[in-house]
């Protein structure tokens, strides 16, 4: 950028451009939602799977999300320190995602010691809510779809039978997480590049 | 022509950086740069003029070793560019 004698068009257009390039910068290198899209897909498909098998073991899958909290740390630590900037919305997204985890311990925890049957219309319905809030607040319009999608899905799962219900599960990580977390890898990577 | 508009912000660059840092809390000297494809000497002065008007903080600090410049706006830098925009909208006459 050279130095120019601004008119006063240039410098509205100027402001607006700079402002848009700031806001539509959601730049995340992708690995939470491709980890989390994945894990929560393998569980609810063993789960599903584990329907017909019967095999013990195999109800503890779901103990996997509670290991994966020591990578989502990992990643999350070295992300803040790999970032250029801090946005305004950066602590309320960060307290948006810490509600939903532990509104999900809460809800595990609830429905182990009530041994409740699994209220995946509930689970669906919860996950839409950060999802949907990070892309309507960030701009990225596959986590919107996504968050709607989990919405859909819990209206669906109350029209169908567990196991089969499981498989929304699955669907909706992928749709919520996994595949909006391959597109912002590819753009992390594709901006990484560009800066090499 | 613009005699009445803050002639620190009425600057191309000076002007960019700004409305970036109003839109972020903080940010690397790197982002500025490449948001703005500004070559780093004149980034480096630009960003010196905005810091002696008082309209943003710069820290420097280490990060793995490295150097890093911080750039924040401050108070009187957002009353500034809020005034430059009421501004330049009574210039060009733009009802709101």
């Amino acid at each position: 950028m050279r130095e120019k004698e601004l008119t006063g068009q240039e410098s509205l257009q100027l402001i607006t451009q700079m402002i848009s390039r700031a806001k539509n910068d959601y730049l995340e290198t992708g690995l939470s939602a491709l980890m989390w899209g994945g894990i929560i897909t393998f569980c609810a498909l063993v789960s599903f799977l584990n329907s017909y098998l019967k095999w013990d073991p195999l109800h503890f899958i779901w103990l996997l999300t509670f290991f994966a909290v020591i990578p989502q740390i990992v990643i999350a630590r070295r992300e803040r320190k790999e970032r250029k900037h801090r946005g305004h919305d950066d602590r309320l997204m960060s307290g948006i995602w810490l509600s939903f985890a532990a509104a999900m311990f809460l809800m595990s925890y609830i429905e182990i010691s009530n041994q409740w049957p699994a209220p995946i219309a509930v689970y669906l319905t919860i996950y839409g809510i950060p999802t949907f809030t990070t892309g309507y607040g960030k701009r990225f319009r596959p986590m919107v779809i996504g968050g709607i999608a989990c919405w859909a899905l819990a209206v669906l799962s109350t029209f169908t039978p567990y196991p089969w219900s499981m498989l929304y599960l699955a669907a909706a990580a992928q749709l919520a997480w996994f595949i909006p977390g391959l597109i912002l890898r590819k753009r992390y990577l594709k901006e990484r590049n560009k800066n090499v | 022509m613009f005699k009445d508009l803050d002639p620190i912000l009425h600057s191309q660059l000076r002007l960019a950086l700004v409305s970036l840092l109003i839109s972020v809390k903080e940010a690397e000297f790197t982002y500025l740069k490449e948001k703005t494809n500004a070559t780093a000497g004149n980034l480096s002065v630009q960003i010196n003029k905005l810091k002696e008007a008082g309209y943003i903080d710069v820290a420097k600090q280490f990060k793995d070793n490295y150097p890093q410049t911080i750039c924040k706006i401050t108070p009187q830098g957002v009353l500034a560019f809020e005034q430059y925009v009421k501004d330049l909208h009574s210039y060009l006459d733009i009802k709101k």
